[in-house]
């Protein structure tokens, strides 16, 4: 396993693309910069602005999405190259294959957050909105780690989706309405999607849910749980029924 | 110029973008609907009468519909090059400034399919849901908001795909700019001058989606008219067989 993920790292090299994606770590902190510029800069608490700046927007739609496009790029190039084959003459197993780009997707959204922390930092305090506090910035990385493991577990149904599909345009697809769902559904109620129950999980004191009852957390890795083991699954017969 | 249409439209009968972007409209509508039936202190959005049919508008625009408008544009210009058509296109021989002229009337006008889609989704909601509510002239009003959207949409992102096709690099570039740019929209309207200059929120204070006054509303037009010019410019130059 470890050999097929040194492996994937390598195939990354060619791919200028990918790092260039990574700019989009940098959204989210400067539309929190622009954010408080207009609403007033007096007296901002740090976890208010890093809220905004890693943990909003960022889980909602720009990381999920970012992932969502990066498992796309990652598994259509060998399937139009028709890589596969070779892949599986080696052999690498279905699930390897499946599992080996799920690391990079997890290491790459980790980095995402992790780079999106960094500007949220440099962007308030560079700034002057906000003062330089330890305990903030140590709690923002944190929780920047957290959200960078849990939205690459909850994009499984995507990279699911890149792996069972052939062409990129149902992926890409499936990516934004998957989003678009997590969006929208979280009114109705915040453990039926995977990235609204990582939202419980990361703010278990502002998301929807701790405004009726309070938050819980084990409900939510449930709910990521469950669609992460069905994309699997699902991921695990398509590939097998692949020649 | 007609062959060319009717070309790009066999084209893209062969590519599943078409019917997954409808499936796309479809979804849409069916998660907004959703949303909707939130109950907050025992009221519910969908319960107010035109509450969907001007909810699906900005919420489609800002989240999904440009990333799927640049997608096709830029797929539909820059897969005779990544395909190698391009050199069978040329010894026919294709006028190439005409050829991309006719991609982004198909793009344009496939634009205007999705949102007139979604104008028949929503319509059919309301109609379901407050039918007594519903008139001719309100119906004839959001169709127009709606007609408006899709060619404020084609126009905003019309730079994204013009440039992407320029510079000969993947399409996947123009569905991260167009995403982002679309989505960074939430953030323009906090201000009124960002909301009136900014292509995405320019496209409602047009639409009728934003109150404005008329002079702010000439602005947007013009925002929207120079992306426009901005794109025709760009593709007026652009040339398939040039070296990268």
């Amino acid at each position: 396993m470890l050999k097929l993920i040194h492996t994937e790292f390598l195939k990354l090299r060619r791919r200028k693309f990918i790092f260039i994606m990574m700019l989009a770590a940098l959204v989210m902190p400067f539309f929190a910069l622009l954010y408080f510029r207009y609403f007033g800069h007096e007296g901002i608490e740090p976890m208010q602005f890093y809220r905004i700046s890693a943990f909003g927007y960022t889980l909602w739609i720009v990381l999920p999405f970012i992932l969502g496009i990066l498992s796309t790029v990652i598994m259509y190039d060998e399937n139009r190259n028709d890589m596969l084959k070779q892949l599986w003459i080696v052999p690498v197993s279905k699930m390897g294959y499946f599992f080996s780009k799920f690391f990079i997707v997890l290491i790459y959204s980790v980095c995402f957050m992790l780079i999106t922390a960094v500007f949220s930092v440099a962007f308030s305090v560079l700034s002057g909105y906000v003062s330089f506090d330890f305990n903030s910035v140590l709690l923002l990385f944190g929780r920047s780690l957290q959200t960078g493991v849990l939205v690459a577990f909850a994009v499984l149904p995507v990279v699911a989706a890149a792996a069972m599909s052939k062409g990129y345009i149902l992926p890409v697809f499936a990516a934004l309405i998957y989003n678009f769902l997590g969006f929208f559904t979280a009114s109705l109620n915040m453990y039926l999607h995977p990235l609204s129950s990582t939202a419980v999980i990361i703010m278990p004191d502002t998301s929807a849910a701790s405004q009726t009852e309070p938050a819980n957390i084990p409900l939510a890795l449930l709910c990521i749980g469950v669609w992460g083991t069905a994309s699997v699954l699902t991921a695990y017969t398509a590939l097998k029924k692949r020649k | 110029m007609k062959i060319l249409l009717l070309t790009e439209c066999m084209k893209l009968r062969r590519s599943k973008i078409v019917w997954i972007s409808v499936a796309a409209a479809f979804l849409i509508s069916a998660i907004v609907f959703l949303g909707g039936t939130a109950e907050n202190d025992s009221i519910r959005l969908i319960d107010s009468a035109g509450w969907y049919m001007s909810v699906v508008q900005p919420m489609s625009t800002m989240f999904v519909i440009p990333a799927v408008i640049a997608l096709l544009g830029s797929y539909m210009i820059c897969r005779e090059e990544q395909e190698d058509t391009i050199k069978s296109l040329r010894l026919i021989p294709i006028n190439e400034t005409k050829m991309t002229a006719a991609k982004m009337i198909i793009t344009f006008a496939f634009c205007i399919l999705i949102y007139l889609l979604l104008f028949v989704i929503t319509l059919t909601a309301e109609a379901i849901l407050h039918v007594q509510d519903l008139s001719v002239s309100i119906a004839a009003g959001y169709l127009t908001a709606y007609i408006i959207d899709a060619a404020g949409v084609f126009l905003a992102v019309s730079p994204v795909i013009a440039l992407v096709s320029y510079m000969k690099k993947s399409y996947w570039i123009s569905l991260v700019i167009a995403e982002i740019y679309s989505f960074a929209g939430l953030f323009m309207s906090m201000s009124n001058t960002l909301k009136t200059l900014y292509p995405i929120t320019a496209i409602f204070g047009v639409s009728g989606y934003y109150e404005t006054s008329a002079v702010s509303k000439t602005e947007s037009i013009a925002v929207l008219l120079v992306c426009g010019c901005l794109s025709f410019v760009i593709l007026k130059g652009l040339k398939f067989h040039e070296d990268r």
